[in-house]
């Protein structure tokens, strides 16, 4: 990472910045190392290395179609629940909206109950409007707890928009919806690639939610969890470190993209 | 007259009317109710694959199987889903039967009606575990018990529950708070099942206050009050932990692994528990249920596959044949050790749950 | 950025009438859109409409039907109801929670707890943020961002388990200690509140770290600019310029964090110890112990909500100040 200029705050945040990478990387380092171990448990020392877990792991038909499962429901959780919330935000940062506050209180519960209770009074609740369990409750119990992170993303930007800008937009003759696509939009960019980023990983690794909403469908969290209460086996970290692989290729492949674009 | 005399356009109408009505559930609610499915929640490779495709094709039953970690949230699930289960066959662990009962979320079976009864293992024909007022409740899969578990390169032999309670070990011990105040009841003497306090309160308080007291006293031994199989597994393993108050499964699994761990029934005694297939109250697919017990239970490597993945006994006939000396060796105990599990009666529920879940958050919030 | 976008979208325009190229344009010109776009001109009542229906309809169906359930399930005296059971209302489940100091404690140590976590994330991630928004090139901004975020795909109960291996007696931490003499017996590191705070930081830094990065990273630089030709110290620099224009960010981090924190089960408190109880643990308890009480799990979910709601709301205004339009 190359620095605007060299003086001392910035080598301090330099190295505070890589202490921090090491503090997120160091403990799934070792996660990775205990996937080469041959033992039907996770322990120290590794006496010798095997790579019969990945060899089993990606034989596993139910493992991949947990992932495939778990991708596509995040992906259409995350373009519902960016679309719902920054409707939501939208309303409740206009200023001739009465009660935004309590629209904002309200939008944000779903992010301040507690995973199993709000995992068991949906299921109640799907039950009384009479939605079957299945992919598209699970869908919706994730969206329900996702919109919540997209609101407050994109409110925290919405809020340092100028006003001006839209007002710009719409006398040079654009209209609402024209000036939302061409100037809010772009302007809540950031914010909102945070926001998605938010839903698609409370999706993926939502256990509790899809336990209670889901039908006879494997999740990666629910094929992850019930291997985890037959005890911790290196299968499991052979999973977590081809899904970290898999996503750290996805994530570098999107940035150069993005770069090259620029360009 | 129009009923009389329809004409050819009403009739379409009203045929297109009654084919939406009845397509309308069908489309929007997945078959949980189809003639050829079954539905069943348990744990994670309880079924080997080739038991279910070879049953699958032997019937035309389709069997989908939800994977479950955790009695509590399968609890949960049924109890929310009420009278509408989407669930067959759910996998109950006996100390837990009793909450499933009251909270009528099962139906009981019909043993002749299951063609391989006779397949169980002598003791477990009838298992007055699973029998609640005359009537048969679940088919029993594997037999537990509450153990003492202690890693033998840093802890002594002992016969008594003492060692949870010994100084040495300061820090060094864990337990399920519920379950271990049970056996320090019977302990220090008491009935940790509650059976003989029906109709007395007053004594039954009494018991559960001392064995309380006495566990706050002892809390600086404790390293971490835990919940699942797994992580008594993983203390043992990484030597958080040197002696645990266990169930008999997740320990034999780790002797099964060669690590230092032995598991033993203290003199004082200890609970026991089975495992079952229950049938769920309301079950759309009751015939198929019964099909699939029958398949169940004359098949012994199903058993073993059980035993296999939990470490428990399985209580089948002839699985003992299929299991290697190692994976037998760490499930066998001594006759007399085995002579000191009482299981889990049925009388006094109510009042069992009730003092112990108080006890248990006074622990806690000590 | 922005002026580009406005020149993007100005482009060839007269008032009243507008041209537009690609699929804006398509949009723009087809008669639906006209007929939406002058009927919302026309009405303001119809505008108001179109920006409330489906926020308003979402919040009323999915914020507030659940959570209704919840709250009937904790006016009941019993749950689940038997068959032809009728239902009995009560207000006890909530002067439970009052009464007794065996749920109100673990409750204030919550509390406390989700403060102290809140406060150490962003004291923690604030460099961080800051580092990358300010410090670094604007090209090299997402790869730094990128490499932070990899980690939290792991999945919550895979990072718990690998905060247990660096932290356990026989863990990382404490072979390496060994290994170079420091110690001869293991330092009990694991379910303590440091391996509490340590893996629930762990697990959501994350929310901390996207808002103050999104808001610290539109601070214009000519102000820090500004700020240095005028004299101001690094210190002053960052106390009277940096701090208050990140302020939304930080707000919104910390509440995300706090509302987080407070309502966490399962995962993290795998690595509490038998002194850490937290109120969380209680609820669930209550939900699917062998004595389970929804009706009391349920309301004191309730009270928890309406307390860490108001909590939040009360620290945005203070923290926020009357600038901060959040509530």
């Amino acid at each position: 990472m190359r620095l605007y200029m060299k003086n001392p705050q910035n080598v301090f945040l330099t190295g505070f910045y890589w202490a921090f990478v090491a503090y997120l990387f160091v403990p799934l380092m070792l996660m990775t190392a205990m996937s080469f171990k041959d033992s039907n448990f996770i322990s120290f020392p590794i006496d010798s290395f095997t790579m019969k877990w990945y060899v089993q792991v990606v034989q596993d038909e139910q493992f991949l179609s947990a992932v495939g499962y778990s991708l596509m429901i995040a992906f259409i959780v995350t373009v519902v629940a960016t679309a719902i919330g920054v409707w939501i935000a939208l309303l409740a940062s206009n200023e001739a909206i009465w009660g935004k506050a309590l629209i904002f209180a309200l939008a944000c519960l779903p992010a301040v109950v507690p995973g199993m209770i709000q995992a068991i009074s949906m299921r109640i609740f799907i039950r009384a409007i009479d939605v079957p369990t299945g992919t598209f409750a699970i869908i919706l119990g994730h969206t329900v707890h996702a919109v919540p992170f997209v609101v407050i993303m994109a409110m925290t930007r919405l809020r340092s928009m100028p006003s001006n800008l839209v007002d710009a937009a719409r006398d040079l003759g654009a209209d609402n919806f024209i000036a939302f696509f061409r100037v809010t939009l772009p302007y809540l960019g950031p914010a909102l690639v945070g926001g998605m980023i938010f839903c698609a990983l409370t999706s993926i690794d939502d256990f509790v939610r899809t336990f209670f909403l889901g039908g006879y469908q494997t999740t990666l969290p629910m094929l992850i969890f019930a291997k985890i209460s037959g005890g911790m086996s290196p299968e499991i970290n052979a999973m977590a470190t081809l899904v970290l692989i898999a996503t750290g290729a996805i994530g570098l492949y999107a940035e150069r993209r993005v770069r090259r674009s620029r360009n | 007259m129009t009923f009389r005399n329809p004409t050819r356009r009403s009739t379409l109408k009203m045929m297109g009317t009654g084919a939406g009505l009845l397509a309308a559930p069908s489309i929007i609610r997945p078959a949980y109710a189809q003639e050829n499915v079954l539905n069943i929640t348990t744990y994670d490779k309880f079924l080997p694959d080739d038991f279910i495709d070879q049953f699958e094709n032997d019937t035309g039953i389709e069997v989908r199987i939800r994977l479950t970690d955790d009695q509590g949230k399968q609890y949960n699930l049924l109890a929310a889903e009420g009278s509408d289960p989407t669930t067959d066959i759910v996998t109950v662990a006996g100390h837990r039967l009793s909450q499933f009962m009251a909270s009528d979320l099962l139906q009981p079976i019909d043993p002749s009606r299951i063609t391989t009864w006779d397949n169980l293992a002598g003791p477990y024909k009838g298992a007055p575990q699973l029998i609640r007022n005359g009537e048969v409740f679940g088919v029993p899969l594997l037999a537990g018990f509450e153990g003492m578990v202690r890693n033998t390169d840093y802890t002594k032999k002992s016969d008594s529950w003492d060692l949870m309670f010994d100084p040495e070990y300061k820090g060094f011990t864990t337990y399920i708070i519920s379950d271990f105040l049970s056996i320090t009841m019977k302990y220090l003497g008491y009935d940790g099942d509650f059976v003989s306090y029906v109709g007395k309160p007053e004594e039954a308080q009494a018991a559960t206050n001392a064995a309380r007291d006495f566990l706050i006293e002892h809390k600086d031994m404790v390293r971490k009050f835990y919940d699942g199989g797994s992580e008594m597994q993983q203390m043992l393993v990484n030597e958080d932990v040197y002696v645990a108050q266990g169930w008999s499964g997740p320990a034999a699994k780790l002797i099964m692994e060669d690590f230092p761990v032995e598991l033993s029934i203290p003199k004082e005694g200890t609970y026991g528990f089975l495992y079952s297939f229950n049938l769920v109250n309301h079950a759309p697919n009751v015939d198929a249920a019964y099909k699939f017990f029958s398949a169940l239970l004359a098949n012994p490597a199903v058993g073993a596959a059980m035993t296999r993945q939990s470490g428990f006994a399985s209580a089948f006939g002839g699985v003992d044949k299929l299991l290697s000396d190692r994976e037998r060796a760490a499930i066998a105990l001594p006759e007399e050790q085995i002579a000191r599990i009482q299981f889990f009666a049925e009388e006094n529920r109510d009042m069992k749950n009730e003092m112990i879940d108080r006890a248990v958050a006074e622990i806690k919030a000590a | 950025m922005t002026k580009d976008v406005l020149a993007g979208s100005g482009q060839g325009v007269k008032k009243g009438r507008t041209r537009y190229a690609g699929w804006i344009g398509t949009l723009a010109r087809s008669p639906l859109y006209r007929g939406t776009i002058g009927l919302l001109a026309e009405s303001r009542v119809a505008r108001l409409a179109a920006l409330l229906a489906v926020p308003l309809a979402w919040i009323a169906f999915f914020n507030i039907g659940p959570i209704l359930q919840m709250a009937n399930i904790s006016l009941l005296a019993n749950y689940p109801l038997m068959d032809g059971d009728e239902p009995v209302y009560t207000l006890s489940q909530y002067a439970l929670f009052f009464q007794e100091s065996l749920y109100f404690m673990p409750f204030l140590r919550s509390v406390v707890f989700s403060v102290a976590v809140t406060a150490a994330t962003l004291i923690v991630v604030y460099p961080v943020a800051y580092y990358i928004g300010k410090v670094i090139r604007p090209a090299s901004r997402n790869r730094a961002l990128l490499l932070l975020l990899t980690p939290f795909w792991a999945g919550e109960i895979i990072r718990v388990f690998s905060v247990i291996m660096l932290l356990a007696n026989r863990g990382a931490v404490n072979a390496l200690l060994r290994e170079f003499g420091i110690i001869d017996r293991p330092i009990p590191m694991l379910y303590t509140y440091f391996s509490l705070s340590f893996g629930v930081v762990y697990l959501i830094a994350l929310y901390m770290l996207l808002p103050l990065y999104s808001s610290i990273e539109k601070i214009p630089n000519s102000l820090l600019d500004a700020a240095s030709d005028l004299g101001a110290g690094p210190l002053q620099r960052f106390r009277r310029v940096i701090l208050p224009l990140s302020r939304d960010g930080i707000v919104s981090g910390c509440s995300l964090v706090f509302l987080t924190t407070i309502g966490v089960f399962a995962a993290p408190l795998l690595l509490g110890g038998p002194n850490t109880v937290i109120f969380p643990e209680i609820i669930a308890q209550l939900f699917h112990g062998s004595n389970d009480k929804w009706p009391a799990g349920a309301a004191f979910s309730i009270i928890m909500l309406l307390i860490s709601l108001t909590t939040v709301g009360l620290f945005v205004r203070v923290v926020g100040g009357r600038n901060v339009k959040l509530m």
